[in-house]
C-alpha cells in the first residue's frame, strides 16, 4: 500500500518538473526570436518606461530559463520556487489589470500572438497556484528538517 | 547544369518576396531584403494609428532607401460591420493605382463612416468621377472579392486573431508583430535584421 507521504512527494515532483518545463519553454520561445518582439509585448502593458522595457526584454527570458532548469533539476528550490512565484504574481497581476481595464493586448507569455483572455488568465492563475504550493512545500521541507 | 542551379537559387529570394503581393497595394522594391506584410482592418482604431503614425516613418526610413518592401493585406474583422465593404473599395482602387489615397481617406474618416455606414462617401471624394465609377464597378467584381477573401484566408492560416498584425520577413525568418506598434522597437528590430 502506497503511503500518503509518498503520494504527496510524487505530486510535488510532478508539479515541480512540469512548472520548470513551462518556464524553460517560455524562455526558449522568447530567446529564439529577436528580443524586440518580447519588448513590444511588455511595452503594451504600459507600466514601464522605454529603457526598462528594453532591460526586462533582454534579461527576463534568461531568468525564466534559470528558474526552469533549477526547478526541473530540483536545485535551490526555495529560491527557484520563490522566484517563480514572484514572477507569476507580477505577470498575473498585470494580466488581470489589463483584462479588467479592457486593454486588448497580448499576454507575451509564450511569444507574440496570444491575446489576454479568460483562458490565459485561468492558465496563468493555475501556474501561480502551483508555484505558490511548491514554494510552500520547499519551505515546509526545510522547517521539518530543522 | 551547375550554372542553371545557381541562377535558380539566386532568383528564389525574389520569387519569395513577391509571391502573391498585389503590386497595387505594395510599396518599395520586391527585392528589398526585408518584407513587411500588414494585415489590417479599416474599422480598427489601432490600425488607423499604425497607418497614420508608424507606416509613414517606415516608408521614409526603410522603404525609400530600398530596405523594406511593404505589402498591405486586408483582414476585416467579423465584428466590424463595414470593414469588408471598405476593404473591397480599397482593393478595387488598387486596380487604378489609388490604393494609398483611398486607404488614407478611409482611416482619416474612420470615426464617421463606422457610425453612419457611408463608406463610399469617404472613398469617393479622393477619386475623380471617372475613377469613382470604375471603383464602384470593380468593388463588385468577383476577382476583387476573392482577393480580399484570399488575404483573410492567409491571415487565418497564419493564426491572426487581432489587428493590426504585421509580419516582418527576412530570408526564411518570419516574425509576427501584433497590436499597437512602438516605432523605436520596430526600428531596432529592422536594423538588427539588416545587419
Amino acid at each position: 500500500m502506497v503511503s500518503s507521504s509518498r503520494v504527496f512527494r510524487t505530486v510535488v515532483l510532478v508539479l515541480r518538473v512540469a512548472l520548470g518545463a513551462v518556464f524553460a519553454y517560455a524562455a526558449w520561445i522568447k530567446l529564439r526570436q529577436p528580443w524586440e518582439l518580447f519588448a513590444m509585448s511588455i511595452n503594451d502593458y504600459g507600466v514601464l518606461p522605454d529603457w526598462a522595457v528594453r532591460v526586462v526584454a533582454r534579461t527576463l527570458p534568461w531568468a525564466e530559463a534559470l528558474i526552469g532548469l533549477a526547478l526541473m533539476a530540483g536545485r535551490w528550490l526555495r529560491v527557484s520556487a520563490g522566484a517563480a512565484s514572484l514572477l507569476l504574481l507580477v505577470f498575473f497581476g498585470l494580466m488581470v489589470r489589463a483584462y479588467a481595464t479592457g486593454m486588448e493586448i497580448n499576454c507575451g507569455c509564450f511569444g507574440p500572438g496570444e491575446a489576454i483572455s479568460v483562458r490565459t488568465l485561468v492558465r496563468d492563475g493555475g501556474l501561480l497556484a502551483v508555484s505558490l504550493f511548491l514554494t510552500w512545500t520547499s519551505f515546509r521541507g526545510r522547517r521539518r528538517a530543522a | 547544369m551547375k550554372l542553371f542551379v545557381l541562377a535558380l537559387a539566386a532568383l528564389l529570394p525574389c520569387l519569395a518576396a513577391s509571391s502573391d503581393a498585389d503590386p497595387g497595394k505594395s510599396l518599395g522594391s520586391p527585392s528589398a531584403p526585408i518584407r513587411i506584410e500588414v494585415f489590417s482592418d479599416f474599422e480598427c482604431p489601432a490600425c488607423k494609428a499604425l497607418h497614420e503614425q508608424i507606416l509613414p516613418l517606415v516608408f521614409k526610413d526603410y522603404v525609400i532607401p530600398g530596405k523594406v518592401y511593404l505589402v498591405s493585406r486586408e483582414y476585416p474583422l467579423p465584428m466590424h460591420q463595414y470593414s469588408r465593404e471598405a476593404a473591397n473599395y480599397a482593393t478595387a482602387a488598387a486596380r487604378l493605382g489609388k490604393y494609398q489615397q483611398v486607404a488614407d481617406a478611409l482611416f482619416l474618416n474612420q470615426l464617421v463612416w463606422e457610425v453612419n455606414g457611408k463608406v463610399w462617401d469617404a472613398v469617393a471624394h479622393v477619386l475623380t468621377p471617372a475613377e469613382a465609377k470604375k471603383v464602384q464597378l470593380e468593388a463588385k467584381d468577383p476577382s476583387v472579392l476573392s482577393e480580399v477573401q484570399r488575404d483573410v484566408d492567409a491571415g487565418r492560416a497564419a493564426g491572426i486573431n487581432q489587428t493590426p498584425t504585421i509580419f516582418v520577413t527576412r530570408g526564411t525568418n518570419r516574425f509576427p508583430v501584433v497590436g499597437a506598434v512602438n516605432y523605436n522597437l520596430l526600428r531596432s528590430l529592422l536594423d538588427g535584421l539588416l545587419k
